[in-house]
């Protein structure tokens, strides 16, 4: 089995679903010609045509307009904002459209589109290019949002997001692009949207994360193993719908829950994972809850040191998980 | 005058039959829309937003559309147009009055949200202007699979052209030069903003420049004048051709809507002059001067239509609402 990038993974992802199904088409800045400010798109216009794979001009209100117009023809749209920190002015389309169009006509419409988009911070991006809007979309029903950690859920999440009937939100975490490998299979394959995983498994506390997150907090996790404290890290992987079995199985498990994401801690999914956990495993539980998220900011400031202080790291996950585990 | 004093209907090709079912449903529209503010009054109706006066502007818009092929992305005014594609007085009161059976959207959007796959007619919400992004996608898609001999026809008030999304859909349909015709019912007020405070231009056709697009302007009353550039705006969009920008003149003889009350920001002499145009007397007025129909057929076709409008009324009042259990259906696929 080949071993890719995350940002090859998409990459595989886009080519192998266009030339499964030609309904599969691709719009956004910069990805035909160039392939794509991060190259996930690199190679689709020499094989699937301008037809297909369309240059759109600096409007991101019309490119996932224009991709729920083709859905409607029965077309599956794959739209890219070039970075989540743009994609504000689609939200209309987005949650006014996208997400309504099925309910709105009474299951008459559907509109099966994906949005990808490029977030996270840790990557100089400062406070337009390194932003987690993820809270933004887990509140509207109708859309799904999915956060891959792995290049094998890169690929499996996004093929599975090209065929699902539903509006799909895909981010992409810039800083995994190029910093991990895994095993991706050739061709076709799908994971399913909606089921978390189980990265590392463990009896003392659950960690709940997505992401690049969920890597720091494996690192953390070993690091915790090593003074005796045994870590079960939960990959979400689908923020909407969440797994709700999943996280309530886990910490009923342990009996601890620390979650851990980038997107800021006001409004994050973490809340929402806290509430379930309190009113469906309270009395499982041996400690609170703990959230531990970016700070209440737009996203990092640009100065190196306050970058540092923003982003979250392996050692910040351990300090929480030995908190947590001594409480 | 020209040579050419060919009356319109015959150098259009419009038979006499197409003519009488496009007065009956000109007819219908307006009925139907005096029935609904009476249901407003009655408390049975909670929203109306009126077509009276669009009905010209939007049945010349119909003729030009092959029903069920080309794609509709209407708006909240657009009830004559929907009625001459093919939505029945039943099924616009069973709309209005929020029923289980309304096929727009099973008695959950607000009335005017017209909505019918069969007929090609896309679902809207109530942002002003968000859906011409999605006509543009449609003439994309139609690139994407090849398919030619398509069009589609965005309707939206003068107001929209405002709008952010109306000008990325204008953007990227002349871009493309996509098989899309974007119709302009300008009614001269968004609610109470006169013109002059929403376009900056004296016509909305002018702004067709800007996006690589012909601007047409029309009088919105002449039914045959709308259905002339919209035919050949939609043959020419069908032909490969590109975008239009069809501008119709036209007015709104109510309020806004149900919740409005135009006396505050139009004079009644204004309204009256406008009244005295009326797009539907005006094209009952030709039909009968050129031997089409008589008087008395018109008030035969009226007490007709009439009728219809009493039995849709009772039939939607009598029929069932959706069931409270259906409320979270098709949130997802």
């Amino acid at each position: 089995m080949p071993v890719m990038t995350f940002i090859e993974a998409i990459r595989s992802a886009l080519h192998d679903a266009m030339a499964a199904d030609d309904r599969v088409m691709v719009l956004g800045e910069d990805v035909a010609v160039k392939g794509g400010v991060f190259l996930a798109t690199e190679g689709l216009l020499a094989r699937f045509g301008e037809h297909r794979v369309i240059d759109m001009p600096i409007a991101e209100c019309g490119i996932v307009g224009a991709a729920i117009g083709a859905s409607l023809h029965g077309l599956l749209p794959v739209a890219e904002i070039q970075f989540a920190d743009y994609i504000y002015p689609a939200i209309d389309q987005i949650l006014n459209e996208a997400a309504r169009f099925r309910y709105r006509s009474n299951g008459d419409w559907s509109c099966p589109i994906v949005v990808r988009a490029p977030c996270g911070a840790g990557i100089h991006g400062a406070l337009y290019h390194s932003q987690s809007v993820e809270r933004l979309f887990t509140s509207t029903p109708g859309i799904k949002v999915v956060v891959p950690s792995t290049p094998f859920d890169a690929k499996g999440l996004l093929i599975a997001a090209i065929h699902d009937p539903d509006p799909v939100i895909f981010f992409e975490h810039k800083q995994l692009y190029r910093s991990v490998r895994g095993d991706v299979p050739e061709g076709i394959y799908r994971e399913p949207i909606g089921k978390a995983a189980v990265r590392r498994s463990g009896s003392d506390m659950s960690v709940f994360s997505y992401g690049l997150m969920v890597h720091h907090s494996l690192t953390a996790a070993e690091e915790l193993a090593a003074e005796g404290v045994d870590v079960e890290v939960i990959d979400l992987r689908t923020l909407a719908p969440l797994d709700r079995d999943a996280i309530l199985a886990s910490v009923k498990k342990t009996g601890r829950a620390l979650i851990v994401h980038e997107d800021v801690l006001t409004g994050g999914i973490g809340g929402e994972i806290a509430a379930l956990i309190a009113e469906h495993a309270f009395e499982y539980l041996d400690a609170p809850v703990r959230r531990l998220a970016s700070p209440d900011l737009f996203a990092t400031p640009f100065a190196d040191p306050l970058e540092e202080y923003f982003m979250l790291n392996p050692q910040k996950i351990a300090a929480a998980m030995r908190d947590l585990a001594r409480y | 005058m020209e040579a050419n004093d060919t009356p319109p209907h015959v150098r259009l090709g419009l038979s006499r039959q197409r003519l009488i079912a496009g007065l009956r449903t000109m007819i219908a529209s307006r009925e139907t829309d005096d029935r609904l503010w009476l249901l407003n009054r009655q408390g049975r109706a909670h929203f109306v937003v009126t077509a009276a006066g669009h009905e010209a502007t939007q049945l010349g818009c119909a003729w030009a559309i092959r029903v069920g092929h080309d794609y509709v992305v209407p708006y909240y005014r657009d009830m004559t147009l929907v009625m001459a594609l093919g939505q029945s007085v039943l099924d616009i009161l069973l709309h209005a009055m929020a029923r289980r059976d309304d096929p727009s959207s099973g008695g959950r959007q607000m009335f005017g949200h017209y909505s019918s796959r069969r007929l090609r007619i896309v679902s809207g919400s109530s942002s002003v202007g968000s859906h011409l992004v999605h006509a543009a996608g449609l003439g994309l898609a139609f690139r994407a699979r090849g398919e030619q001999g398509i069009a589609v026809m965005g309707l939206f008030g003068e107001g929209a052209t405002a709008e952010g999304a109306w000008h990325e859909g204008m953007t990227i349909a002349g871009i493309h030069q996509l098989p899309v015709v974007f119709v302009c019912e300008n009614n001269q007020y968004s609610i109470s903003v006169p013109l002059h405070r929403e376009v900056p231009v004296p016509d909305v056709a002018m702004k067709a420049a800007g996006y690589g697009m012909q601007g047409v302007v029309v009088d919105g009353n002449d039914v045959f004048a709308v259905y002339e550039a919209a035919h050949q705006a939609m043959e020419r969009a069908r032909n490969g051709g590109g975008p239009t920008l069809l501008e119709c003149k036209t007015y709104r003889l109510r309020p806004h809507s149900s919740a409005d009350d135009d006396r505050k920001y139009r004079s009644r002499e204004e309204v009256e002059s406008w009244r005295a145009r009326d797009p539907i007397k005006r094209f009952e007025h030709y039909l009968v001067e050129h031997g089409i129909i008589t008087n008395e057929e018109i008030e035969a076709l009226r007490r007709e239509v009439r009728a219809e409008v009493d039995a849709a009324t009772d039939a939607a009042v009598a029929a069932p609402y959706p069931p409270v259990e259906s409320i979270a259906d098709h949130l997802y696929g």
